[in-house]
């Protein structure tokens, strides 16, 4: 995050969107972005994960954000950005994968106390662009292996 | 670590291994010119390389071995059990040093004079006694084979002050060693080190294409100018993975090399006589099948001697040769590896094994009286089973039998045991060609496809909706089906992965009768897909920690499918240690009151029937996959062809019993299956002569259908890929 805001004037954002929100992952973290695969499910995995995808002969551990985020199912193929994570990859299922944003580290500002637990351990702070909020994505608080975790301590 | 030292450390380690298989050797032919040669060169080698290197411990070592390993060379000492001891401890001492440098970069701390002293003490002793040999002979050792010095002792006051000489003097003295043959030179230039991750990926990339394939075969169907294309990418793929494969083997006789030592130390240890025979090491196994094997081979090699081989004294009195017999065997059977360790001991004495079952509670009483001989000895494959009195440096530390059969359980193998009092035991480990590609069953849960690997499978058994209805018995909330009148615990796949909430289930399904690390069960299923070769891929760790799956796999449809894991679903079942084997059970419902049992069919209107004992399985197979060739129906099945014995069924489906008629396999294809049952030979009236082809069956005379003049194929068309 530091190494983000203390780097050049803009950060280049891929933006995602969930339900009606704008989030944000910086580009240089995404690996590939799957555009609508087959996922498949499986069977009693963790509540977030959103199943197996193909990728590049392996068998990609995708995570959901709307299961994350305890949304109703989007209804239609979502798409998946790929990161390295500490086990290997993993994806993560968004409704849409939208365009490139630059935001500059001036617009940024953290998690406001007014949102929830769940979701300010998921969200990384936002970004006030001119027509909304892009809210950030870190991609380290997304790893399968820290959700687990996470789980299993408020459990 | 820089590329020297590694290289070096590869070098020096098959040095030493080869170092340890000529000591054992030399045992037995203490004046073998050749193998003294070896040995020198490999402690040469070492020697030489460390001095420039700076490893100075090593170093040392090495040439204290050198000088008494020159002295042998040069005949001027006969080697006896207290030098090969020596160099053997010696070998161990100079691993230690190698397995630290490989750990560390440094040789690490460590005290090597004692060392050195014992081998320069035999160096003086030797030539000491030599001295004396001809007025007091030495005192006499377990060991055959000495023989006596054939120099006279005046050569001896030459020899033996060794010079305190440096590396480099050696190096002049060199040429007397034999210079490697010709044929060791060329397997060096034939040769290339490859790193092993390269070869896994090449293996990943490899079943990659095969999913590729395994989709477009499945694409291609009725395109008929691609079918010769994909003819050929189907031959392609199956002989480069058979080529990858090939590159990931490597002979048995890697892990066979450590046993004459072992087994030699062990001898001692216990005061017996053993002499170890190995056959077939040039067999080969995928490198990571053999890295997993080398435990549960050992410890069934030291259970051999253990357990197995008695005391000389025992063995004389039994009228066998004080010098008991340990035999490794390994050779190819289809796409399985055999493993045999066998002795010629007193074999398992079964009412020990009973005694000692009853003792650590592991039957009750009333079961143990139930068993057969056979039955008994699957006992100590239970967890925290050991006969051993008492617990040696050996055996019975509680890691017993069953963890070497949950370890060749767990890469896709089976153990087998056969014991006879008196005359000893054979434990056969059965070990898959390779673990990347496994053949798997597909089964339909609930709308999903998973993968069964075939290995645990033993049978299937078709319900009905009907018959699942009233055949699935309820005792208590746990579900049980009389398989052949014995009660099979069930376990409902959808339930088990949650994916319905309520005990009721509708519709047909499907038994998959499955054998894990001895553990019995039926699985039940929604539906079953044709068999498939799958690649596994693995999951990530979150997946894994659910327990089931061992692993996921692309289908030739391109959906996915998860892998069940067999042992590990009977565990999260509770089902319990079976203890009758498969096979045993059908050997005796075959054999029973001279009759002989029939898989009774119908084909169009007539019944027909085959030996079950002929049977190797069923299949429903539409119409439309049956080719000709030249004149005879074929199928086309995992790569090979079958023929056929088309008994003019109709209708879009036909079921194919799949049968063995001597080494091959022919199919009959019939309307239906309808049971199973016994048949009684017929006699012509008046010549008593035992009619052909019919047998009396349900009281019926029923045709059998003669597998034999099923025409064969012409053998040079046909493809095998698989």
């Amino acid at each position: 995050m530091s190494a983000i805001m203390l780097a050049e004037d803009v950060i280049e954002m891929c933006s995602v969107r969930v339900g009606e929100t704008l989030f944000g992952v910086p580009v240089m973290r995404v690996l590939e972005i799957l555009g609508k695969p087959a996922t498949h499910p499986v069977p009693l995995a963790p509540e977030f994960i959103g199943g197996l995808a193909h990728y590049r002969g392996e068998v990609l551990t995708t995570v959901s954000l709307r299961r994350l985020l305890k949304m109703p199912p989007c209804g239609s193929s979502e798409d998946v950005l790929v990161f390295e994570g500490e086990d290997g990859y993993f994806g993560l299922l968004v409704d849409e994968v939208s365009e490139v944003l630059t935001v500059s580290p001036a617009d940024f500002e953290g998690n406001p106390s007014t949102l929830d637990d769940r979701r300010k351990a998921l969200f990384a702070g936002t970004y006030k662009l001119k027509d909304g909020l892009l809210v950030m994505l870190d991609p380290e608080r997304l790893d399968p292996v820290r959700l687990t975790e996470m789980d299993l301590r408020s459990a | 670590m820089d590329d020297l030292t590694r290289e070096f450390l590869i070098e020096s380690q098959e040095g030493l291994d080869r170092m340890e298989r000529c000591l054992t050797e030399l045992e037995e032919l203490p004046e073998d010119r050749e193998l003294l040669a070896d040995i020198f060169r490999s402690v040469h080698t070492i020697k030489g390389t460390t001095g420039f290197l700076g490893f100075l411990r090593l170093e040392k070592l090495a040439h204290a071995g050198e000088n008494l390993l020159g002295l042998l060379r040069d005949g001027k000492m006969v080697a006896n059990a207290e030098i090969i001891s020596a160099l053997l401890s010696l070998l161990d001492a100079l691993r230690g040093i190698l397995s630290n440098i490989e750990a560390s970069g440094s040789e690490g701390e460590g005290d090597d004079a004692p060392m050195i002293a014992r081998l320069q003490e035999l160096q003086e002793s030797a030539a000491e006694a030599k001295a004396d040999a001809p007025e007091k002979p030495k005192k006499k050792r377990r060991l055959k084979a000495k023989k006596q010095p054939k120099e006279s002792a005046m050569t001896i006051q030459v020899a033996s002050p060794v010079p305190e000489s440096k590396a480099i003097e050696v190096y002049q003295a060199e040429p007397q060693v034999p210079q490697p043959s010709r044929a060791m030179a060329n397997t060096a230039e034939s040769t290339l080190r490859v790193d092993i991750d390269l070869l896994n990926r090449m293996m990943n990339l490899v079943g990659e294409l095969v999913l590729t394939r395994n989709q477009i075969l499945q694409r291609v169907g009725a395109e008929s100018d691609l079918t010769l294309l994909s003819r050929r990418l189907d031959m392609v793929t199956a002989d480069l993975r058979e080529a990858v494969m090939k590159a990931r083997m490597q002979p048995v006789s890697h892990v066979f090399s450590k046993f004459p030592r072992m087994v030699r130390d062990l001898a001692q240890q216990l005061n017996k006589r053993v002499r170890l025979v190995m056959e077939g090491q040039e067999t080969e196994l995928d490198k990571s099948l053999l890295e997993a094997i080398k435990d549960p081979l050992t410890h069934s090699v030291r259970n051999a001697i253990d357990h197995g081989i008695e005391a000389p004294h025992l063995r004389e009195a039994a009228g066998k040769d004080a010098e008991g017999t340990v035999k490794l065997r390994a050779y190819q059977e289809g796409s399985y590896v055999i493993i045999e360790v066998s002795d010629d001991g007193g074999g398992m004495k079964v009412e020990r094994i009973r005694d000692k079952a009853l003792e650590r509670k592991l039957i009750t009483r009333e079961r143990a009286a139930q068993l057969s001989d056979r039955e008994l000895m699957q006992l100590i494959f239970l967890p925290g089973f050991s006969t051993a009195e008492a617990i040696t440096n050996v055996s019975g530390r509680g890691v017993g039998m069953d963890v070497v059969r949950t370890n060749v359980e767990k890469i896709g193998g089976k153990v087998e045991i056969d014991s006879r009092p008196g005359k000893g035991t054979t434990l056969r480990l059965r070990i898959p060609l390779t673990l990347a590609i496994v053949p798997a069953l597909i089964v339909f849960s609930r709308g999903q496809s998973f993968a069964l690997p075939q290995g645990a499978l033993s049978e299937l058994v078709h319900l009905s909706a009907e018959q699942a209805k009233t055949q699935v018995e309820w005792m208590e909330g746990a579900a049980l089906y009389r398989l052949r009148g014995k009660l099979l615990p069930l376990v409902f796949l959808d339930s088990l992965l949650k994916q319905r909430e309520e005990q009721a289930r509708e519709g047909e399904a499907y038994i998959a009768v499955l054998n894990a690390e001895g553990r019995r069960y039926g699985l039940i299923v929604d539906g079953l897909a044709d068999p498939e070769e799958i690649v596994v891929k693995p999951l990530s760790s979150v997946l894994k920690q659910i327990g089931l799956f061992s692993g996921a796999t692309v289908l030739g449809n391109g959906e996915m499918a998860l892998i069940l894991d067999p042992g590990a679903i009977a565990t999260q079942a509770n089902i319990g240690m079976a203890l009758e084997e498969d096979a045993h059970e059908v050997i005796e419902a075959g054999t029973r009151n001279g009759a002989t049992e029939y898989l009774l069919m119908q084909s169009g209107q007539e019944h027909a029937a085959v030996p079950l004992d002929k049977v190797l399985r069923i299949e429903r197979i539409p119409r439309a996959r049956m080719e000709w060739l030249g004149g005879v129906p074929v199928l086309r099945f995992e790569g090979s062809l079958l023929p056929l014995r088309d008994t003019g069924s109709a209708g879009e489906e036909m079921t194919v019993v799949v049968c063995r008629d001597g080494s091959r396999h022919v199919g009959v294809a019939v309307s239906q299956v309808l049971d199973v049952a016994d048949g009684r030979p017929l006699e012509e009236a008046g010549t008593h002569a035992a009619a052909r082809n019919v047998t009396l069956l349900h009281e019926k005379v029923t045709s059998i259908v003669p597998l034999e003049v099923i025409p064969a194929l012409p053998v040079q068309t046909l493809e095998v890929t698989q």
